[in-house]
């Protein structure tokens, strides 16, 4: 039995911060691996070459990448390295995670998305099925979240709101920007009924930490204020601050070693050196974001597993999920505002804060018949990151590459007429058995251990959802005065919308891990990212992801024993 | 070098693939490539430096000022330091080893194609006589790759933060009329460091 730690946690985001936070608020000792580095607020700036540029908060290509399968014209499936086609499927890998990076718009999963097969059944050539466990199991943990992460909104009445056990958010909504009134207009007009999205940005100080500064640059961005809900400044800065949680940041975990009983023995990792280490726990909780913990488990072949950690079935890596969907946008004309609605226009820092779900359920015969299910139209402005809206310029109409003369006149039309208004599509993306995680066989990473190989094969419904969806967030934009509106839906799937791979069940043939999320073949592993997920839902995973970490720790915390609170210095 | 996109959908597999065939056609020139397959000129083969450092950087320069000429209401390449940017771009290990060593490599080959045409150099051109060898080298796949790879440069030296060397005092967030984010970083907080 180990002595160094009760728990082992790889991965810092989402995923593994709740459990961090409660084992050590709760008495219990707690190492952190964490491949990247560790950030403060005092890092973040508004740095476009660093966010969004250059490799800075995720791993140089040449150094750590993935291999991406993808469908050929002859029906087979062709592989492709990313250092070689620059298509980075990395997130954020930093003490925190991608948590660090998100836009915070912060959605719930809905009760039908927890009973899928059973509400709208089978479609031939996906896998779908029904979670082990129901929405009023996740309920209490969505208000946790909202209340330890910090989530600003307000309720209101709406025909697809989840159930909730309070009655409001604990933070009001974040300022909203002038445009989320005409998309209010524009949908009452159209009659849908536009929802106020919750973030998970403090609109006031709270819980240690500073308020929203509005600086209109979040997603894809470290938050300067620590107001964003990040796993860092909201769950690990706590955890710290009880004195029984450690962090190691650059710590490459190789492996999970295992015994001929089957339990996990050790957590094999290079420092930032490069020296191999092992640190031993009596429970190990895997949360590497959905990729990287299929891979990882795949790595840690030992006497009891042949094929990889629990994976004795086959089933890690499979059904991997990523946010089917797509985007559309609409330009908003300075000139066709009167000079005070372009000045608000022009006014950066307050949120939109709205979507649609009206049809997170399709009962549309001209769709389909019968319910099918759908999702959500999030509106957001286009992202303001400069280089990246000047570099799509330089292509004219027909694809020429554009210099000189026209092409600073280009710039100039672009960038001071007006602002471009999005909106994102998200529905599900149906598992197959065409989207996976395996090793590939020849690919190594700069510690010499195989990177994940990731075959991406969507399912066409999906792409006949996201076409519904999009006509209807074409709509609104052309209602509220947009010009040159336009959408896309793609089968391409978006690396930072990603979940499954280990699937939750309670057959342990056909899923990886229990419905408490450990490992239905290894006692001691738990896995608490995005992987547990057997379909995705029709939204952003991140707000799931904290709640379900959050349960699964509870779960850990019953089986370790809850340290008495008189016993533990700083224990809530 | 990351891709561009924070949105949550990433363009199309098919602009990706276009994307791929255009990066690999480069990088297969930079593995043994020649002229004739960069910049679709007939022959030459040869892809030895043929200039001083210096004289590369004076062609550079005068490359970077002509795709993006100065005016008197608006900046240029001068005016932004995009050759002080370019500079720090070509010591950076965070951008591409390979796409660095193609921006100076390609320099060689432009004036490998002058040459080729008339002789001389690059800097000997009038601007009809550049203009007329930049679109030359623009109607190949892997020319058009260079020429995008220095139009980006420039973009980033427009756009990215003073603390860079480029936009000296936002001077082309101003022109676009752009609002930068906040806090911007520091001299000593730009990502180099930061890594350190």
């Amino acid at each position: 039995m180990s002595t160094d730690f009760d728990v082992c946690i790889i991965g810092s985001g989402a995923g593994g911060a709740p459990v961090a936070y409660s084992l050590a608020k709760a008495g219990h000792s707690v190492v952190v691996l964490e491949k990247g580095p560790w950030f403060r607020e005092g890092d973040f700036f508004k740095d476009e070459l660093a966010c969004c540029r250059r490799s800075v908060y995720t791993p140089r290509l040449p150094d750590e990448q993935h291999v991406i399968e993808e469908r050929d014209d002859a029906g087979g499936w062709r592989a492709t390295p990313t250092s070689e086609s620059g298509w980075d499927f990395w997130n954020g890998n930093m003490v925190g995670g991608s948590s660090n990076l998100m836009s915070g718009f912060f959605h719930r999963l809905k009760p039908v998305d927890f009973r899928q097969l059973s509400e709208f059944g089978p479609i031939a050539g996906a896998n779908r099925v029904d979670w082990p466990i129901a929405y009023e199991d996740l309920e209490p943990y969505y208000d946790k979240v909202e209340k330890l992460v910090g989530v600003s909104g307000r309720v209101s009445p709406h025909k697809n709101a989840e159930p909730r056990s309070s009655a409001d958010f604990p933070y009001p909504p974040t300022l909203e920007h002038i445009a989320s009134t005409w998309i209010d207009d524009a949908c009452r007009e159209l009659g849908y009924h536009s929802l106020r999205v919750p973030r998970a940005i403090l609109s006031q100080p709270a819980l240690g930490r500073r308020s929203c500064e509005y600086s209109g640059y979040c997603g894809s961005f470290g938050c300067a204020s620590g107001a964003k809900g990040s796993a860092r400044a909201a769950l690990l800065e706590p955890a710290l601050a009880t004195g029984r949680c450690e962090i190691r940041p650059h710590a490459k975990v190789s492996r999970l070693l295992s015994d001929a009983a089957g339990s996990v023995t050790a957590a094999e990792y290079f420092d930032r050196q490069g020296n191999t280490r092992q640190v031993d726990a009596k429970l190990y909780v895997v949360a590497c974001q959905a990729v990287e913990t299929s891979r990882l488990l795949l790595c840690s072949t030992g006497p009891a597993f042949p094929k990889g950690l629990a994976n004795n079935q086959g089933q890690v890596g499979r059904h991997l999920l990523f946010s089917a969907g797509g985007t559309g946008s609409g330009e908003l004309d300075y000139a066709a505002h009167s000079a005070e609605q372009a000045a608000q226009l022009r006014l950066m820092g307050p949120f939109v804060n709205r979507a649609l779900d009206d049809w997170y359920v399709i009962e549309d015969p001209q769709f389909a018949p019968g319910r099918r299910k759908g999702g959500i139209v999030e509106f957001l402005f286009a992202h303001p990151n400069p280089t990246g809206r000047a570099n799509k310029l330089k292509w004219d109409g027909e694809g020429e590459l554009l210099w000189g003369l026209p092409l600073k006149r280009k710039l100039e039309s672009r960038f001071r007429s007006g602002r471009n208004l999005t909106f994102e599509v998200f529905c599900d993306w149906l598992p197959t058995d065409d989207c996976f995680v395996s090793l590939d066989p020849g690919v190594k990473d700069r510690w010499g251990t195989p990177v994940a190989r990731i075959r991406i094969g969507h399912h066409p419904h999906d792409l006949e959802v996201g076409r519904y969806l999009a006509t209807k967030g074409e709509q609104v934009l052309k209602r509220l005065g947009a010009t040159g509106v336009k959408s896309g839906i793609s089968g391409s799937p978006p690396p930072n919308l990603m979940a499954g791979g280990c699937r939750f069940g309670t057959d342990p043939r056909t899923s990886v891990l229990d419905p408490d999320c450990r490992a239905h073949e290894v006692d001691n592993l738990y896995v608490t990212d995005g992987s547990f997920m057997p379909t995705g839902g029709s939204l952003p995973y991140t707000w799931t992801i904290y709640a379900n970490a959050f349960r699964v720790a509870d779960r850990l915390l019953a089986r370790l024993g809850k340290i008495p609170a008189t016993s533990v210095a700083g224990a809530t | 070098m990351k891709r561009l996109g924070s949105s949550a959908h990433p363009p199309s597999l098919a602009d990706w693939h276009r994307a791929l065939v255009s990066r690999r056609a480069f990088l297969l020139t930079l593995a043994g490539g020649s002229l004739a397959a960069l910049f679709g000129a007939p022959t030459l083969g040869d892809d030895r430096p043929t200039g001083d450092e210096e004289r590369r950087w004076r062609v550079l320069d005068v490359v970077q000022r002509h795709l993006l000429p100065s005016e008197a209401d608006s900046p240029g390449a001068a005016e932004i330091n995009a050759l002080g940017y370019l500079r720090f771009v070509v010591q950076d290990p965070l951008v591409d080893a390979d796409e660095r060593r193609f921006l100076l490599k390609g320099v060689d080959w432009l004036e490998g194609l002058v040459q080729e045409n008339g002789g001389g150099s690059f800097l000997d051109l009038d601007e009809p006589g550049r203009e007329q060898i930049l679109r030359r080298i623009a109607a190949s796949a892997s020319g058009e790759n260079w020429l995008s790879t220095l139009i980006l440069f420039l973009l980033e030296a427009l756009l990215s933060d003073p603390a860079y060397g480029g936009n000296p005092n936002g001077l082309g967030w101003r022109w676009l009329e752009h609002i930068p984010g906040f806090p911007r970083p520091t001299p000593d907080k730009t990502y180099p460091r930061l890594l350190a």
